[in-house]
């Protein structure tokens, strides 16, 4: 916990050191300091306040059950940023790329390793009120989201109190109140805790970012950019965790050589029908693969006597109506996680959830306090396929209320031994192959290729070229497919669970049926997050060296003839092989640390003396380890007073 | 040492083991060890059919278990065993299975449980089966996932 605090703290810092730079304007009052020469730093106290409800939003329990799955994620909380300060194709952009080193985010039995969503509002608000590159709000976004962990587990360690306020309730046999103790008082503290610092953030954040910025050398903030062309590479590698398996790995790679051949950066590709074009061969691909190749063999059918039946209700007793399970469905869906904390983690969402099964089927003030009681302890799963033990468990709660012999027992070794493998195949299933999937797929269309200019002159920061820009549809189609696909499976499993019982579990795991849904979803899967390396990890060696008596660009001219792909390539696999024995945190650390220090102006001047001379254009251009912008193409033609300027390749023609 | 990681958690297979854990260490196996889980047939299927295709679970009882882990200790491929209880890996202790060190992953609050650590309480008993596991030679530490950094426990066992 010290180490990890200190990881926090250390990460932290600089981005307390950017706000201190600017401390006039962290507090509000400018006046006095003069604007910087980028004025355009605007973002109108009631942008501001939109942001951080969006941000409490992302967060909150308020859209059935799929903020997590889209707000919360950069991609869409980009776009939304993007309606707000009136420029949604940028800000789905700049979303889109801080989304790629986030792909491949789990957060599984309260444990949030990172937090994607406070980069995604306040990294999408900074770069585009202070027009930064997609790429340095990568960089940027990194220790915002250490920020976004500390609220996290605040919330985490405060909401055990709401529920022993709800457990007081139970003992009152007051169902109304433990429903009210799982929503209202833990919001009210959520929103507080998100609304505040989120406000300020997004109100004062994106000047004092700029101003620090403006400070920095040039090379820093060219280091910042190679960052963000790395960094992605951890999102993929993580992501790569999951479906990189087994027989489907040469998918990836089909789909990195299909990007590189079908994008041209030269020419500027339309890269949402490049990603849609090798997502559609990855569903062709996926069907042959299930018929070819196949996934495991399914188990045997147990035959049908051979399962214990669901015993058959008594006549005349207390019956589940199906509007009750519908609204027991829907209050798990919204709530189960809206007082979410250490201490029980889903328990009290639970016993919510449980509210209209009791009310229909228990009336004496005892049986109410027993029932409350019952599912007001620790419960934890996954909030979509893992809704077969709640399904499971009111049909057991049903019987019961009928005179079977079911006691408190049974009903809780059926909650705790299911809880933990659902949770196990619904993470796997919802968080870890449909939901970066389905991303990859949205941030390949909504983002095109971030290529910048070198900045004329005294310009400290690079503007983005003007072919780039954002396609919002990326975010929309990501938002629509991923709640249709989680909604979906939550309500299968509760009904399923309910209609069935137990045997829906065996059945549905003996058939096969899941696995052959991963496998298929891991073909193309993995296609789409070959092509999303190709074009989110860009690397470009920079030095020229003399050999001899010719000077060789290495990028130009030595790797680009090969396979234009190949360090992109080696990073991502580099970083995935790290993985095993690297946290993701230090990782981070490490290539931004890498980034910077390959940035560093080692063979030459780091900015060109005349910016319109392509020879100084190419000297700048060569200086470090690695380059930002653009391949630094072949060295133009020696400067003779005879050669025609426009006869040497200019650096941000070339490809 | 081919027992990659033995984790006490009262949930035994779940998110942070299949989606986590299991991807970082690349076991190829799982051993859970408890005497009520290998009692109840349905429980055993489930958690046998609960893992990704490819990693075998074997559900078994705390005698029967130790003798497999031992077994499965001096062979190369790399295993993970689980528990749910700190009196299971003591008696696998006692009974002779090679543990450097466990991991204590997840035990859910409850009354008379006392909070040691984010998601994880203990009972008295537990923790007195706790210590004795680190008198017997074995290292307790607390890492939920496996990008956490491990937490010694007798760093966060304050009496």
């Amino acid at each position: 916990m010290v180490r990890k605090s200190a990881a926090v703290g250390g990460l932290l810092l600089p981005l307390i050191v950017l706000t201190m730079l600017a401390p006039s304007v962290v507090f509000g009052a400018s006046g006095g300091v003069s604007a910087p020469a980028e004025a355009n730093v605007t973002v109108s106290a009631w942008q501001a306040a939109l942001i951080a409800i969006g941000y409490y939003l992302a967060n909150s329990c308020w859209l059935f059950g799929v903020a997590y799955f889209t707000l919360y994620r950069p991609l869409v909380a980009g776009f939304i940023v993007g309606c707000i300060l009136g420029d949604p194709a940028q800000g789905t952009l700049v979303g889109a790329a801080i989304n790629v080193p986030y792909l491949g985010f789990i957060s599984a039995g309260g444990n949030l390793p990172v937090d994607p969503s406070l980069p995604g509002w306040i990294g999408t608000t900074i770069a585009l009120a202070g027009h930064l590159s997609p790429a340095s709000a990568v960089a940027l976004a990194v220790p915002i989201g250490l920020l976004g962990t500390v609220l996290f587990y605040g919330r985490m360690a405060v909401d055990p109190i709401f529920a022993h306020w709800a457990d007081a309730r139970a003992e009152k046999g007051d169902i109304r109140g433990v429903a009210f103790m799982n929503v209202v008082p833990p919001q009210i503290f959520l929103f507080v805790i998100s609304f505040v610092p989120v406000f300020f953030l997004a109100l004062n954040g994106p000047s004092a970012v700029q101003d620090a910025l403006n400070q920095l050398p040039f090379w820093v903030t060219n280091g910042l950019q190679i960052a963000g062309f790395i960094l992605p590479a951890i999102g993929i590698a993580l992501t790569m965790r999951f479906i990189f398996r087994g027989a489907v790995i040469p998918y990836f790679f089909v789909g990195f050589i299909l990007w590189t051949l079908m994008n041209n950066p030269a020419t500027g590709s339309d890269d949402s029908r490049v990603m849609i074009t090798i997502a559609v061969l990855g569903l062709a691909l996926a069907s042959l693969h299930l018929t070819f190749a196949g996934a495991r063999p399914t188990a045997a059918a147990v035959p049908e006597a051979a399962r214990p039946a669901t015993p058959a209700l008594a006549e005349g007793g207390v019956r589940l109506t199906r509007g009750d399970i519908l609204k027991s469905w829907a209050l798990w869906t919204f709530f189960s996680q809206a007082n979410y904390n250490y201490e029980r983690l889903q328990g009290t969402g639970f016993a919510h959830a449980m509210t209209p099964i009791i009310k229909r089927l228990y009336t004496t003030p005892e049986e109410i306090r027993a029932a409350l009681r019952r599912h007001l302890v620790f419960f934890n799963t996954e909030p979509n396929f893992g809704n077969v033990v709640q399904g499971a468990v009111i049909a057991m709660e049903e019987q019961r209320a009928n005179g079977a012999p079911i006691d408190d027992d049974a009903i809780n070794s059926v909650k705790s031994g299911l809880m933990g493998p659902m949770a196990g195949i619904g993470d796997s299933i919802s968080q870890g192959t449909i939901t970066p999937i389905l991303l990859a797929l949205g941030i390949g269309i909504a983002g095109a290729t971030a290529s910048v200019d070198i900045g004329s002159g005294s310009a400290a920061i690079p503007t983005l070229a003007a072919g780039a820009s954002g396609n919002p549809i990326g975010a929309i189609v990501y938002a629509i497919l991923i709640s249709a696909a989680i909604i979906s499976i939550g309500y299968v499993a509760w009904t399923q669970g309910y209609a069935r019982g137990r045997g829906f579990v065996t059945d549905l795991l003996r058939s096969g049926a899941i696995d052959r849904v991963l496998v298929g979803a891991g073909v193309l899967g993995n296609m789409v997050l070959g092509a999303l390396a190709g074009r989110f990890v860009v690397i470009y060696l920079a030095p020229t060296v003399n050999v001899a008596g010719a000077s060789l660009n290495l990028q130009a001219g030595l790797l680009d003839p090969i396979f234009t792909g190949l360090l992109p390539l080696s990073i991502v696999l580099l970083t995935w092989w790290l993985l095993r024995r690297v946290s993701p945190l230090w990782l981070v650390i490490g290539y931004l640390a890498f980034s910077i220090f390959a940035a560093y102006p080692f063979f030459g001047p780091g900015q060109p003396a005349n910016p319109a001379s392509p020879q100084d254009q190419y000297q700048a251009c060569t200086s470090s380890l690695l380059h930002p912008y653009y391949p630094c193409g072949a060295p133009p033609a020696a400067p003779s007073p005879s050669a025609a300027p426009s006869a040497a390749p200019s650096p941000s023609a070339a490809p | 040492m081919s027992l990659r990681l033995v984790r006490i958690d009262d949930r035994l297979i779940h998110g942070q083991v299949i989606a986590v854990w299991l991807r970082a260490l690349g076991a190829q196996r799982i051993v859970i060890v408890d005497d009520n889980t290998a009692r109840d047939e349905f429980l055993r299927e489930v958690l046998t059919l609960a893992s990704p295709p490819g990693v075998p679970v074997e559900v078994l009882g705390v005698n029967e278990g130790a003798l497999r882990c031992i077994e499965l200790a001096a062979a190369p491929e790399p295993v993970m065993v689980l528990a749910r209880t700190p009196r299971t890996v003591l008696a696998l202790r006692q009974a002779g299975v090679p543990i450097e060190v466990v991991d204590l992953g997840g035990l859910g609050a409850g009354p008379g449980r006392k909070r040691l650590h984010k998601t994880i309480s203990v009972s008295p008993d537990e923790l007195r089966e706790l210590r004795e596991l680190e008198e017997l030679g074995t290292r307790v530490e607390v890492q939920i996932v496996a990008d956490d950094r491990p937490i010694p426990f007798r760093s966060i066992d304050r009496g």
